[in-house]
């Protein structure tokens, strides 16, 4: 459908603008993709950017929020159907493969992001460990977990699937690394925190 | 895309449901864990203090690099901006 009003079409604009972002950090890196280099691969003038996005910091920060906002969908719609770590995991994997490309480029380029950058990525990591944390104790009251505790337990997780994603070029034959490891990874996890 | 709900003018939590509100009232600009009994805003050492906790808690992060994450984070929220 066609926007009709200006806010709808300012809306639609931003959009744009954050999928073309989110394509050429997976593609040239955060670092070295500048607010032209976005203006420009989607025929757009430089100027747009600022309108929407004072800073380039601001825009990176716009994607990352737009990962934040389907992981936080994939893990209410996991919940409507099973509470389980298993689930969770599931969830959180879900949303990695689908942006796995820019993921892969945020999580290696990270220590060189400003801390505006970087504490949005680590307010995510948080509520991911919300959800990892009330999931193993809901298991560990059904005997099915032992006790760790959150910041381990979060970092045991993420410490693994990052390793995987930085070096995905020597994990995957394919383009997706989430795809072909996914379940490998979910199942050991899965194993270390039985009782 | 995603169907985008609105951020909380003080430390950007996505406020879902009217339970992240405070007061649980969907008109409120800033969440329940910045605001007091009577929904107003916290004072900012206080919010910062629970941002800080909220990233060592999370992922066992310096108290430091915790501080230094938040005030990057509160900087320039609607109700911090222009503070400094």
């Amino acid at each position: 459908m066609q926007p009709t009003t200006r806010q709808e079409q300012k809306v639609v604009t931003r959009d744009r603008l954050v999928n073309a972002a989110m394509a050429l950090f997976a593609r040239k890196g955060i670092v070295n993709t500048t607010t032209a280099d976005v203006a420009k691969s989607i025929h757009m003038s430089h100027g747009v950017v600022f309108l929407h996005f004072p800073t380039r910091d601001d825009l990176v920060v716009a994607v990352i929020d737009e990962f934040g906002r389907r992981l936080s969908a994939e893990f209410r719609q996991a919940f409507e159907h099973d509470l389980g770590l298993r689930a969770v995991l599931h969830a959180h994997l879900r949303v990695l493969a689908e942006l796995e490309p820019f993921y892969a480029r945020l999580v290696t380029e990270a220590p060189m992001l400003p801390p505006k950058v970087r504490s949005t990525l680590m307010l995510l990591h948080a509520a991911v460990s919300y959800e990892l944390f009330q999931a193993l104790e809901r298991e560990r009251k059904l005997g099915r977990a032992r006790k760790i505790d959150r910041p381990l337990l979060f970092n045991t997780w993420i410490g693994l699937v990052h390793h995987y994603l930085v070096n995905r070029d020597v994990f995957a034959t394919g383009n997706s690394v989430i795809a072909e490891q996914g379940d490998i990874l979910v199942n050991h996890f899965m194993t270390l925190v039985k009782p | 895309m995603a169907e985008k709900c609105p951020a909380c003018g003080s430390c950007g939590m996505p406020m879902e449901k009217p339970e992240d509100f405070a007061l649980g009232d969907v008109t409120r600009p800033y969440c329940r864990y910045c605001t007091d009994a009577r929904g107003e805003l916290l004072p900012y050492e206080q919010v910062l203090e629970t941002n800080v906790g909220f990233y060592v808690d999370s992922q066992g992060v310096t108290r430091a690099a915790a501080i230094e994450m938040a005030q990057a984070m509160l900087a320039d929220k609607p109700a911090w901006r222009g503070r400094h």
